[in-house]
């Protein structure tokens, strides 16, 4: 079967748009993950999402 | 908040043909981002919506953003109608694609994706240039900062 319109037309050559945004990429964050299994990293992200959620519902109305 | 576990386990039990795109697969991938909801890409056959309507049901699935009460019931029938749907349901937001962008249709994606055990599930995930082709193709300026991300995964992996 042939590959659809997304892999014909979308080509994964560097992007000068693309590429000046990797220089602000952590890789410090992206090797770390690298080491883990890919449930640990789904784990580690719903971990820090469920703390996100935490902190937004424990806010304190001001006085 | 998106319960990944419980929506993933559903769409399993029933035996749905699926690939997870989106940010949750960038995570499996090794994206430090977080993702508040799921993104699938199911396959458009008749038994295989038929099994997406029962997996789902349980789940009141609802359109997201549309206002409360309208006569919406998500069964095979509305599956076999529209194509893409953008729904919340008691286990958190779902996204299901009949076709992604680049017509990115489960055929298509199928042999670009790989399955992985997760959560004591068998999940199937595009692969990480697939990924980072559809992110290209969707051409959200959103999306810069991540797809940057995705090819940095990419260049580390390299042995």
């Amino acid at each position: 079967m042939a590959d659809s319109k997304l892999f014909e037309t979308v080509s994964l050559d560097p992007a000068p748009v693309i590429e000046a945004y990797k220089k602000d990429v952590d890789l410090t964050l992206v090797r770390e993950n690298l080491k883990l299994t890919p449930e640990q990293r789904l784990l580690k992200m719903i971990s820090a999402l469920r703390f996100a959620e935490e902190v937004r519902s424990s806010r304190i109305a001001s006085k | 908040m998106t319960d990944f576990q419980r929506l993933l386990a559903a769409l399993c039990a029933a035996g749905v043909e699926f690939i997870v795109i989106g940010g949750f697969a960038a995570t499996a991938h090794g994206s430090a981002h977080v993702t508040v909801d799921l993104d699938v890409v199911y396959r458009r056959t008749a038994d295989n919506i038929r099994r997406l309507a029962d997996a789902l049901s349980p789940l009141q699935p609802y359109l997201r953003g549309a206002p409360p009460g309208l006569p919406f019931a998500f069964d095979a029938e509305t599956i076999r109608s529209g194509l893409n749907f953008t729904l919340m349901t008691v286990a958190g937001d779902l996204d299901l694609f009949g076709e992604a962008v680049g017509e990115g249709t489960y055929e298509a994606l199928l042999r670009h994706s790989d399955e992985r055990l997760v959560f004591g599930l068998v999940i199937r995930f595009v692969d990480l240039d697939t990924l980072i082709r559809l992110k290209r193709a969707a051409g959200r300026p959103k999306d810069l900062e991540r797809i940057a991300e995705l090819e940095a995964i990419r260049d580390e992996s390299k042995p």
